[in-house]
């Protein structure tokens, strides 16, 4: 497991904004690759134990998890897409075209 | 519309009914899935009229189809497939394909890694908030903006709410690669509705409310 001390991209850049305040278990960026699987309870135990104290420490990460949450809660949601009845009443056009030509 | 969903008793019961030569058991089967193959259609062609067109494609192919359907899937993945292959058979034509991103099995995804440009905190956000039409529409343009094997993926895990493999199924690629495609997907959708998007949050400057609620 990568277990940089310091928040710091791939490509050494710093993003500018003052993240996590002291050494921790994993780095930010390593906690972004997860932070889906964390979600969908797809991490393993050890894992997810490391990325729960890491939340706790970054205000940042813990910022990310929470709009990803939210995401994911808003996009599943019935009510978010929802198509009109007059559009859906369409779908069957080319079905019942067909279905007449069979009775013909 | 509707959008209950069907028991599998139900939806078996109806199978053989449509088998049997009953057509309107067709409809049945199909109406509590509108939503979501529309979505899917929507998710390849990104646009209504386009997809409400694939829509009435697929819908068609799948009663043609449907003395094939032997119950391997579930009834709402074989017609979403269906669905998926329209849409992409509709855009190879179109030759839209060729200004969006690829639309191919991949089985391994090098994009190196996904930084959020937001940082902001959100305040958990109660689904009353979607009676709200300036949510929904900022929900569907951050998820038009995506770029087009992202929005798949997001709109077959998370609205559908198809498991990995089905996700993965469904748009022929491993279950790998849905994740990867999911994780990015999911962090840009984030962004996209995140606070600050408008660049207010990065400059110091008092934050410009840009969400609706």
């Amino acid at each position: 497991m990568v277990r940089a001390q310091w928040f710091r991209l791939n490509s050494g850049q710093q993003t500018g904004v003052n993240l996590a305040k002291k050494p921790i278990e994993i780095d930010c960026v390593e906690v972004w690759r997860h932070i889906s699987d964390y979600v969908d309870d797809e991490v393993d135990p050890d894992l997810r134990a490391v990325m729960a104290a890491h939340f706790k420490d970054c205000a940042h990460c813990s910022a990310i998890l929470d709009g990803t949450q939210n995401v994911v809660k808003l996009v599943g949601d019935g009510k978010a897409f929802e198509i009109p009845e007059k559009t859906s009443q369409k779908f069957y056009a080319k079905l019942n075209e067909h279905l007449a030509k069979k009775k013909r | 519309m509707a959008t209950a969903t069907l028991q599998p008793e139900s939806e078996l019961r109806l199978l053989e009914q449509v088998r049997s030569g009953d057509c309107d058991a067709f409809y049945e089967l199909v109406r509590p899935h509108e939503r979501s193959i529309f979505m899917a259609a929507l998710a390849v062609v990104n646009n209504d009229a386009d997809a409400e067109e694939v829509v009435q494609e697929a819908i068609l192919k799948a009663y043609k189809a449907i003395g094939r359907f032997r119950g391997d899937a579930k009834f709402s993945t074989w017609i979403i497939q269906i669905t998926i292959n329209e849409a992409r058979m509709r855009r190879r034509k179109d030759r839209k394909h060729l200004y969006e991103s690829l639309d191919e099995p991949t089985n391994g995804e090098h994009e190196g890694d996904y930084v959020p440009k937001d940082f902001a905190d959100w305040r958990d956000i109660p689904s009353e908030a979607l009676e709200n039409s300036r949510l929904r529409d900022a929900l569907k343009k951050a998820l038009t903006s995506l770029p087009e094997k992202y929005r798949q993926v997001l709109v077959l895990r998370d609205v559908q709410q198809l498991n990995i493999a089905e996700t993965a199924q469904v748009l022929g690629v491993n279950d790998a690669v849905v994740k990867t495609r999911l994780l990015r997907a999911r962090l840009m959708m984030r962004d996209a509705l995140a606070p600050g998007f408008d660049g207010a949050w990065k400059r110091g400057r008092e934050y410009e409310k840009v969400r609706p609620w």
